[in-house]
């Protein structure tokens, strides 16, 4: 059961086709000829990560990182290799994003729920834990339009924590609201991976935040894999890829 | 993926999320008429209003109408006009539920066939309540129901097919370029006031052939006369064979396409929106 992979890259590469315009995006379904640029976010990159694993992947803006975690949650498409994930992904990224803006607080942790496909039962268990999680009170049954940044991402982190994922994907969510709260999100996460076998996968610049909660590390530099080995290794080769662009 | 391949796996994508499917329909219902007032009102309020203004100006501005087929102009109005409320809401809304539901795309593992036809099953609630009504003025007018209503059901139902895959066709190529979706919403104005929902188009085809296969390719004729074939006409819907070989043509071909536009597109999309 330990040993089990629940993430596997084999040779997997991502290429986004860049159009000089919309309108030449549209003309590109129908005539082939349409000219684009390709850029390859994500060049030949394999692992395997197994199941109650901690993972960090560091990286620079435009390295890769968020591609992976996308392809991971299933939601974009490699244009090459193999991607197997196995169990319930729940992801923290973007998290003021994904909500419905007309519907209360209250109504989306419902529609979440739906969606992810839990049972009313389920969802009603956990109502008064992501409620109370999300420090909202009064406002859980405003509409999410009106809700502050903050709030939302208190929210989101809530519910994306509270729903039993099987694995955890954290794209420096936790740099969300006061000391307080993130202390709090720290403590949920740190207990998630340590009771419940979760997979986290931890996605940061800040290297010290990163050896607090994982053991391995993941370097990504424009699209390729650099590193992969002990966390404290992989921060330090994170730095000094760092520092030499500096120069 | 063989396009066999394809409609098997939008059948199963429906049939295992088929939960989510109608708890998402019930959420874009109550949220097209959640946060007035007045709510559900508004869902009779607004055809009301279109099919009054639309019967003054012709019976009464231009003096035109009439009895057809022994049942007042006003009635043999609303029997037409009712389908293209619906359609009307397909023909924009399918364009546009993509995008509308871009975070189920972008944020999450959905299926994406199935977003279409959420969409579609909240505007079909709303049509089927305006059907109920209609029949009900029918009854209180005189007309009181016939055995040619049983073929409702069977109308509404091929609508509900035909929009869905229009809705998967139009609201994937949408999503990719916003277009699209102005395109359509130019058009739809002409798609309404050249299918015959206002006037008569059996006196039109008579006159040439042109006119005799664009009605008969037209779906928004088919609809809006296959009603009024329920209400108005009393004629069943195996009765008219050439038009409904055309339409279920058309069916097929509109199928293809939404399939194929899925095909291309599904990995693009979620780079794009």
């Amino acid at each position: 059961m330990k040993d089990e992979v629940v993430i596997s890259f084999d040779k997997v590469s991502k290429v986004y086709k860049l159009y000089s315009s919309n309108k030449a995006r549209l003309l590109g379904i129908f005539i082939k000829k349409v000219p684009y640029k390709k850029k390859k976010a994500v060049n030949d990159v394999s692992f395997s990560i197994k199941r109650g694993e901690s993972v960090a992947l560091f990286g620079k803006n435009g390295a890769g990182k968020s591609t992976i975690l996308k392809m991971i949650t299933g939601v974009t498409f490699p244009t090459s290799g193999d991607i197997k994930v196995e169990g319930r992904v729940s992801a923290l990224l973007e998290l003021t994003s994904g909500f419905d803006q007309e519907f209360s607080g209250r109504e989306n942790i419902y529609l979440k729920g739906h969606i992810l496909g839990l049972k009313d039962s389920e969802i009603k268990a956990l109502e008064s834990t992501i409620i109370e999680f999300s420090e909202l009170e009064d406002y859980i049954d405003q509409p999410v339009r009106t809700y502050s940044s903050g709030m939302k991402s208190r929210l989101g982190f809530a519910i994306n924590v509270n729903i039993k994922p099987e694995i955890l994907i954290v794209d420096e969510a936790l740099s969300v609201g006061d000391a307080a709260f993130k202390n709090k999100c720290k403590e949920k996460v740190n207990e998630i991976i340590k009771n419940d076998n979760v997979t986290l996968l931890f996605v940061t610049h800040q290297t010290a935040v990163a050896e607090e909660f994982c053991k391995r590390g993941i370097v990504m530099k424009d699209g390729k894999l650099v590193f992969d080995g002990e966390v404290a290794d992989a921060s330090k080769k994170y730095d000094e890829l760092y520092k030499k662009k500096k120069k | 993926m063989s396009y066999f391949g394809l409609l098997k796996e939008n059948l199963k994508e429906h049939k295992d999320n088929y939960v989510q499917v109608l708890r998402l329909s019930i959420a874009d219902l109550k949220k097209t008429y959640h946060g007035a007032a007045l709510g559900w009102f508004w869902a009779i309020v607004k055809p009301v209003v279109s099919i009054f203004v639309y019967w003054f100006a012709i019976e009464i501005g231009l003096r035109k109408g009439g009895d057809v087929e022994g049942v007042p102009f006003v009635l043999w109005l609303i029997a037409g006009m009712v389908p293209w409320f619906y359609m009307n809401e397909l023909i924009v809304g399918g364009t546009e539920c993509i995008r509308k539901y871009s975070y189920l795309v972008t944020k999450m593992k959905y299926p994406v066939m199935t977003i279409p036809t959420h969409t579609n099953i909240s505007k079909f609630l709303v049509n089927a309540i305006l059907v109920a009504v209609v029949i009900v003025i029918f009854w209180i007018c005189g007309y009181p129901p016939t055995i040619y209503l049983l073929q409702l059901p069977i109308y509404m139902l091929m609508m509900f097919l035909f929009f869905n895959a229009w809705g998967l066709f139009a609201g994937m190529i949408s999503a990719i370029g916003k277009d699209f979706s102005n395109l359509v919403k130019s058009f739809v104005t002409a798609v309404f006031w050249l299918s015959g929902v206002l006037w008569d188009v059996d006196k039109l085809v008579e006159t040439n052939l042109f006119f005799k296969i664009f009605f008969m390719i037209n779906p928004v004729t088919y609809f809006s006369y296959g009603f009024r074939n329920c209400f108005v006409y009393h004629k069943w819907f195996f009765e008219e064979p050439e038009k409904l070989c055309c339409f279920l043509g058309l069916y097929v071909v509109l199928a293809f396409l939404s399939l194929w536009a899925y095909k291309k597109l599904r990995k693009e999309i979620p780079d794009v929106l």
